[in-house]
């Protein structure tokens, strides 16, 4: 479940899970003290703040948890596992210049953790890659002009065609900065 | 007679919804604020045709090129021009009532002037070929000239712009509410509803006015020198340290994400404002003052540095330790919304609420604030903004904070406009304001949402692919009715009727 959380439609789903119960909360209270009955309502002062007590309460758990089921899928820490661990890495360097790659090896074996290290030589990109059923799988923003690649650590393990596509704007032909990786099977 | 009223006067159809009462002795109130208000709809104007004009591009396969100056324009036209010009105009109207002092002299004037002929020459650079999207993209406006693409007089006219905008935003507005707040002598005849610093309603402005100038600094260092070297005042070599992408992108999310903090917190004080007066029973009072206070606060210190969200995919050139805080900072912000959610909530349960259009615009406007609010949270976490950095999650939830802010001065408009004008709105005209303004602005940010979570890209000039048109049609779609919303707001800004009231009775009641 907590895969699913933490993909693009997991995120949908948890802005929704904070909007839905809110509105519904909020309709209803501006229903019931506009047309309903708009006098004053004789709740205690004490029962409002236990109320006040509650809703925090709730909702600083919710938030802390939520970023803690995360941890495990944040990116920053697969590269600090990988660099600490001895896993072996399959090196990908590439580099974006409007409007395409330069990518050193585009096949990947199935069941390998791979290492993209990318950098921009002109202007701002980005370096998405898809999941061959069209979900995004990650996104790398590139600026020009550091010293150091962007770099992230994915392993793959379902053989198939990803696209590459750039998310960062660059210009009249952004759209048309895509590239391929192939994975296959382990052989 | 104030060259503002005249300007106003003149204006055809615009000029018509916003004509300055003069007969209450409050011109000097109301000239600078009702053309402010003005230009800004007309920004939203072009900025609404801009919005229709991209979805039918995808739809028509149509020149990608004519999408993204479209996507430029629109965005640049909605975010400032009309947002940010709206804000400026309905909050110095506001302060200008609650500490008695005139919106007179250069200042007012100034910051029209750098806000419209800036927004106006970054037109024509973009109609001239400049086509770098609302975020400029930095290095892109350099790269693009130099490939080619356009020319280096549209980046200078362009920069210009841009340039005179920012003045507007990090200077003349908030050395204006700072001067009104904190200097020159209060008029009784001008006081309409004199508040303290104390007041919610007023902590929120002068908050949002440091934030404005405080966090634009760096990005006006950064600019002028860009500025002075594209001029040719200083030789480029000089300014080499502030062309580094590094340098100049920090500096513009550093004040960018502020930006939208500053109005945030501008309209959440003018809400605290607003509510009481619209409450059943009369008695003018929040829930909690201390509880709002302390959720305007929450909101400005864990948003200062809740920018570094924006650099999360950089990794590890934004060491992970920076994006961590970044995350935690904008999560932070949510606790602050809680509070104001329970304040507000618990306000209209305590004493009822007047239904009328004006508020219920500012709260609808905050339900959809929270939903935005929600969405921004989400692609903060780092696990998420890897998965959602550059969709058009990103899009909705930008649309969806100016829209969202904009609906809520929309709404304190409503309260404002009699004293503005001394006309008043019409209800009913309003209430379908109000009910379509919610389908068409809740539809709108989720059907962007959802293309988001399906991969699909912003900024993007071909979206059909991997199925993403249908998130495009239903973004059309809601806009549609979004844009009729908008229709009927004018409409009865067009429409508006002579109180027949006694005047001092609206005034008082403002
Ligand atoms: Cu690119």
């Amino acid at each position: 479940m907590l895969d699913f959380l933490f993909s693009g439609w997991g995120a949908f789903w948890m802005t929704l899970f904070m909007l839905v119960p809110f509105a519904a909360i909020f309709f209803y209270v501006v229903h019931r003290k506009s047309v309903t009955d708009s006098g004053p309502s004789t709740t205690a002062g004490a029962k409002m703040s236990r109320l006040e007590g509650i809703w925090l309460t709730v909702v600083f758990v919710i938030f802390v948890g939520v970023n803690l089921g995360s941890l495990k899928y944040m990116p920053t820490m697969k590269a600090a596992h990988a660099a600490t661990s001895n896993q072996q890495l399959h090196e990908i360097d590439f580099s974006a210049t409007s409007w395409a790659y330069d990518i050193s090896n585009r096949q990947i074996e199935a069941g390998s953790t791979v290492r993209f290290s990318g950098k921009s030589k002109d202007t701002m990109h980005g370096f998405a890659v898809y999941h061959p059923d069209g979900r995004m799988l990650f996104t790398m923003m590139l600026m020009p002009g550091l010293k150091n690649p962007t770099t992230l650590v994915h392993t793959f393990n379902e053989p198939g065609t990803y696209k590459v596509r750039c998310l960062e704007y660059c210009g009249i032909a952004h759209h048309a900065m895509q590239d391929e990786l192939v994975v296959v099977k382990r052989s | 007679m104030s060259i503002a009223s005249t300007i106003v006067q003149n204006t055809p159809i615009f000029g018509k919804m916003f004509s300055v009462d003069k007969s209450t002795g409050l011109e000097e109130i109301n000239a600078w604020p009702a053309l402010m208000i003005m230009a800004s709809f007309v920004w939203l104007a072009i900025a609404g045709l801009l919005g229709f004009v991209m979805p039918v591009t995808q739809l028509f396969d149509m020149d990608t090129g004519l999408f993204y100056t479209t996507l430029t324009l629109h965005g640049a036209a909605l975010a400032f021009p009309f947002s940010f010009q709206l804000m400026m105009g309905v909050g110095l109207h506001r302060s200008g009532g609650c500490v008695g002092k005139p919106v007179t002299g250069w200042l007012p004037a100034l910051a029209f002037i750098t806000m419209n002929v800036g927004a106006g020459l970054l037109t024509v650079a973009v109609l001239m070929g400049l086509k770098v999207s609302l975020m400029v993209m930095y290095p892109l406006p350099l790269v693009g000239a130099q490939m080619g693409i356009w020319s280096m007089n549209s980046v200078v006219l362009g920069f210009t712009g841009i340039y005179l905008v920012l003045a507007c935003m990090i200077l003349c507005y908030p050395i204006l509410m700072l001067k009104m707040t904190f200097f020159g002598k209060k008029r009784p005849d001008l006081v309409l509803a004199e508040r303290s610093l104390n007041d919610p309603g007023m902590l929120g402005m002068i908050l949002s006015a440091m934030t404005l100038l405080v966090a634009g600094t760096p990005l006006v260092i950064v600019g002028t020198t860009v500025m002075a070297a594209l001029y040719g005042i200083i030789p480029m070599s000089m300014a080499a340290w502030a062309t580094e992408p590094v340098v100049f992108q920090y500096a513009f999310f550093i004040f960018a994400h502020n930006l939208m903090e500053a109005m945030a917190l501008m309209v959440m004080s003018a809400m605290y404002a607003t509510l009481p007066l619209y409450l059943a029973d009369g008695t003018r009072k929040l829930f909690s003052n201390k509880l709002a206070n302390l959720a305007l606060w929450i909101l400005l210190l864990t948003s200062v540095t809740s920018f570094l969200h924006h650099f999360i995919t950089l990794y590890p050139n934004q060491p992970a330790g920076l994006s961590y805080w970044g995350n935690i900072m904008s999560w932070g912000t949510g606790i602050g919304a809680a509070i104001s959610i329970f304040t507000v909530l618990a306000t209209i349960w305590q004493h009822g609420l007047r239904a009328e259009p004006g508020i219920m615009a500012v709260l609808v406007g905050w339900v959809l604030y929270i939903l935005d609010g929600a969405s921004a949270m989400v692609t903060s976490n780092i696990a998420w903004s890897y998965q959602l950095h550059g969709t058009m999650w990103q899009s909705g939830h930008t649309m969806t904070v100016i829209l969202s802010m904009s609906i809520m001065w929309m709404g304190v408009l409503y309260h404002h406009y009699p004293v503005l004008t001394g006309r008043k709105l019409d209800p009913m005209l309003g209430s379908w304001f109000v009910r379509l303004f919610v389908v068409g602005g809740l539809g709108a940010a989720i059907s962007m949402l959802a293309g988001g979570a399906a991969g699909m890209p912003r900024r993007f000039a071909a979206w059909n692919q991997e199925g993403w048109m249908v998130y495009g049609n239903l973004t059309f779609f809601f806009g549609a009715i979004l844009g009729a919303s908008f229709l009927v707001y004018a409409y009865s800004l067009l429409k508006s009727r002579e109180i027949s009231s006694p005047l001092g009775q609206q005034v008082a009641a403002a």
